[in-house]
């Protein structure tokens, strides 16, 4: 169900938004994710802990009354932890319909990135393992290059299986 | 004729409504179970549902159904009509109950999207018997009531004139079609198609009826008429026409040949049309007089689909009732979804308000905002009313789940052979909505204990010299907050030294000294794994997998279970649930810089320890001595892997939390205070974390995780 609602809801914005991609710096890479999948971008503010989990889930924020788990995009591409401070933002991204919260290095900008300027990723690339399969291109934009950021992967791959149980789970609830 | 028609809604409709249906039959059944017979009311009330059903069902295709209903609808027809006493009431009731069990469980079928496919020739075959037996009685009883039994093949037989055989003879027919049917002029050609095959001439009025169609109007007004000139029998007639559901009369008559070249037969509806009701019924009084004196005798066949033969106003009148009586109460079915954004934004609107009203721009000094607070009040007042509202959405009261328990007592009552009444209080008692849907299995468990094991058999009763009936009493009632549902028994009540001599047996004594041990530590043990008394293991418990489940349930849902007893006098089960799961109050604790929020019902006391109060283990358990009595400590930091620090006990506060008679400490850096607080879940991102059950907003915009004390203590 959730995939229906999702795929109406890039059918409506299909057209303002493609190619449009939001990009971050986390360490020295900048990263692209889809601008469909952005619900609105936050100042940092006080995390809840949530005890028992990953380590790059950070806990909880309460967004306008909503209870939104955060996740830390440097932990989770192993890369070094950076320190918060008052500029750090957060990006909410809404991926079939599980809202997370984004806590990244540096916002970048908004660009546009043909589909032809989309690479797949070098097999055998500097960067390692671990973060090469959250990244499904390469894209140019002018002289720099972006990688290719996909949400879903993002946020779950590890567990895949189990959130897929789980959201069979609420479907069925349903 | 265009005929679109969204099955998929239609379908939902059908579920739905003969849902509702089903439940008030079973009420209404269940409500008279212990009377002599049925009622006028409740025969009425059962017709008209299998009748509605019948038809609904029919439209659907759901033959089983259809056929089952019919069947039901026949015997209750003629209840109603040849008001017959000598009904084993008791047979004729689980008859009922059977017939309303076989149609849910079609439903449930065709709700899971499978085909319908129960088999009721047995049932049909079971109430066919029936219905002969009680007609049988009666015509012992009382001939002139009711004719040889052979009308039930041929119920118009005995007015009609012999004439022979092997020559055309004529007929008029009438058949009239229910009030609510649709499309009837396309039926009433089926029924011409049908007879086309016998049929060596045949009239019929009103004559377009595939081409016109306000044709249907008028067969609806006045019945579809036909004039059939054919070699078969009325009893080969009858049959080939009455093929749907929607048929409410079928009148055949036989004529002589003249009548049928020169009647007026198909005319009658001119005058008819602007004549009031009553002079239809006249007239049709009149072309019926003939037939009065056998009116009884037709009355009562089966497969005459008559509903109101003698007054052909009154049909119409009842029918009317229905959508008159489903307009009164307004209801609509709102998806869940909805009504909790509806309460986060709400949730969103008190923090608005706060900030707003306590905004520090406010508190300049020397400030005069009379108007403002004036206003403000009026804002709070109003935020106030929709916290009420919406909660009040969510609640509804215990009704349904306790006429449940009615028909398991009726059952369990029936097949153990035990004469069991069901007393009900305090029903209308309202519980949030999840709760309901939580605690309707564990009741089941304890009515059918209470059932099963509480109440005795009846020689057991005599010898006890007990006089009164066996009861169990059902009672809900609104207590501190919370809601207290009882299920008390008037049987034997529990044994004290049975229950220690399986627990010994068991293995759950332990070094307990079962001598000291109070009566209700003694009751607990019913309530551990694969306990149970009852040496049989009957169909409806015994296999000690109950109580256990049911403590389980209902801790889920932030309940507690008490058991009382005495002996001889009967057993009282009282579960204490929360009203809501939505809003608790809460006490608020900080540790290692989170908030944490615990139940403020299951707290017993706080605790400024002392060092010398601890006892350390070797492998680093820790318990605290408080009034001689030892609990074990969780150092919720540590707990929940927040921080390596020990804290010194004397610098944090120990909160003792009691649940099930089990009792432990928990020990955080401090306290900050009771409030409500409107329980959320944890994001499904984050996966369950053991120890926290859902998390909350505090008044300041942070984040409270709320303790899950069952699995602390577990």
């Amino acid at each position: 169900m959730s995939d229906l609602l999702n795929m109406e809801l890039l059918d409506e914005d299909k057209d303002a938004q493609k190619g449009r991609y939001m990009t971050f710096k986390s360490g020295n890479e900048y990263f692209a994710i889809g601008i469909q999948y952005v619900d609105e971008i936050i100042q940092f503010q006080k995390i809840t802990v949530v005890p028992e989990t990953a380590d790059y889930i950070k806990g909880l924020i309460n967004i306008r009354g909503k209870i939104v788990p955060v996740i830390d995009v440097s932990l989770r591409f192993k890369q070094p932890p950076f320190e918060y401070n008052e500029r750090t933002c957060i990006i909410v991204i809404n991926v079939k319909s599980t809202v997370v919260g984004l806590i990244v290095e540096r916002i970048a900008e908004v660009v546009t990135i043909e589909e032809e300027n989309i690479l797949p990723p070098p097999s055998l690339g500097r960067t390692d393992k671990d973060s090469n399969k959250f990244v499904y291109g390469i894209g140019k934009v002018g002289d720099s290059v972006k990688l290719m950021l996909d949400p879903d992967k993002l946020l779950h791959d590890e567990d895949v299986n189990a959130v897929d149980q789980a959201s069979t789970y609420t479907e069925a609830e349903e | 004729m265009s005929e679109e028609f969204n099955t998929e809604g239609m379908l939902d409709m059908y579920l739905l409504e003969n849902g509702q249906l089903l439940e008030s039959l079973q009420e209404t059944v269940l409500n008279q179970k212990d009377a002599e017979c049925f009622d006028e009311d409740a025969i009425n009330e059962i017709f008209r549902t299998m009748h509605t059903i019948k038809g609904s069902s029919g439209i659907m295709m759901f033959d089983n159904v259809t056929k089952i209903a019919h069947k039901l609808e026949d015997i209750f027809y003629y209840l109603r009509e040849s008001k017959p006493d000598n009904v084993p009431h008791l047979e004729l009731v689980s008859y009922v109950l059977d017939v309303a069990d076989f149609i849910s469980a079609e439903m449930d079928k065709i709700r899971d999207g499978n085909e319908p496919d129960g088999d009721p020739t047995k049932m049909i075959g079971k109430l066919d018997d029936f219905l002969k037996q009680i007609k049988h009685e009666i015509t012992k009883d009382d001939k002139k009531e009711l004719p040889p039994e052979n009308v039930y093949v041929a119920p118009n037989q005995f007015y009609i004139a012999p004439v022979s055989s092997n020559e055309s003879r004529f007929y008029q027919i009438i058949i009239t079609f229910r009030p609510d049917t649709q499309m009837s002029n396309i039926r009433a050609y089926s029924a011409v198609y049908a007879l086309k095959e016998i049929a060596e001439d045949m009239i019929y009025y009103p004559e377009d009826i595939v081409s016109n169609e306000n044709s249907a109007e008028i067969i609806l007004r006045h019945g579809f008429r036909m004039l059939l000139q054919a070699q078969a029998s009325q009893e080969e007639i009858r049959p080939m026409i009455d093929t749907c559901a929607d048929i409410e009369k079928i009148d055949i008559r036989e004529v002589t040949s003249d009548g049928f070249l020169n009647s007026d037969f198909l005319k009658p509806i001119e005058i008819d049309l602007d004549s009031p009701i009553e002079e239809v019924e006249r007239k049709a009084a009149e072309t019926e007089q003939e037939e009065e004196p056998n009116k009884k005798a037709k009355d009562v066949a089966p497969g005459d689909y008559v509903i109101q033969s003698k007054e052909p106003g009154k049909a119409k009148q009842l029918n009317k009732n229905k959508p008159a009586k489903a307009s009164k109460q307004s209801f609509i079915s709102v998806n869940v979804e909805k009504m909790d954004e509806l309460m986060d934004l709400i949730g969103e609107l008190v923090i608005a308000e706060a900030v707003v009203l306590q905004n520090p721009d406010l508190k300049v000094p020397g400030l005069e905002l009379q108007n403002f607070q004036k206003a403000a009040r009026q804002l709070s007042k109003i935020s106030a009313d929709l916290q009420d509202v919406i909660m009040s959405m969510r609640m509804m009261p215990l009704t349904t789940t306790f006429q449940k328990m009615n028909r398991i007592v009726f059952d369990a009552s029936r097949k153990l052979e035990k004469d069991i009444e069901l007393e009900v209080i305090g029903e209308n008692t309202e519980v949030d909505k999840n709760i309901i849907e939580h605690i309707s299995d564990p009741l089941m468990h304890l009515i059918r204990n209470a059932v099963d094991h509480g109440i005795e058999t009846p020689a057991e009763r005599a010898a006890a010299g007990k006089r009164d009936k066996g009861k169990v009493t059902l009672l809900a009632k609104n207590e501190g907050g919370k809601v207290w549902i009882t299920v008390q028994d008037n049987g034997a009540g529990m044994d004290r030294s049975k229950i220690l001599k399986k627990a010994r047996k068991n293995g759950l004594l332990g070094n307990k000294n079962p001598e000291t041990m109070t009566d209700k530590e003694v009751y607990q043990f019913i309530t551990y794994p694969g306990f149970s008394t009852n040496e049989t293991v009957t169909e409806f418990s015994g296999r000690g997998v109950g109580m256990d489940v049911v403590v389980k349930n209902i801790q889920t849902i932030g309940g507690t279970l008490d058991i009382d007893s005495i002996p001889g006098e009967g057993s009282t089960m009282t579960m204490k649930i929360p009203l809501t799961l939505a809003i608790i109050d809460g006490i608020v604790m900080e540790t290692a810089g989170s908030y944490f929020v615990v139940e403020t019902g299951i707290v017993k006391s706080f605790v400024n320890a002392r060092e010398d109060m601890m006892i350390h283990e070797p492998d680093g358990e820790e318990y605290i001595m408080i009034r001689e009595e030892c609990y074990p400590v969780i150092r919720l930091g540590e707990y929940f892997s927040l921080t390596n620090e020990k804290i010194a006990v004397e610098d944090g506060m120990m909160v003792l939390i009691e649940l099930e008679e089990k009792t432990i400490c928990i020990l955080v850096d401090k306290l900050l205070g009771e409030q409500e607080i409107v329980v959320k879940p944890i994001p499904q991102y984050i996966k369950k974390v053991r120890g926290l059950s859902g998390c909350t907003q505090l008044g300041d915009g942070s984040i409270a995780l709320i303790l899950d004390p069952a699995s602390l203590i577990g």
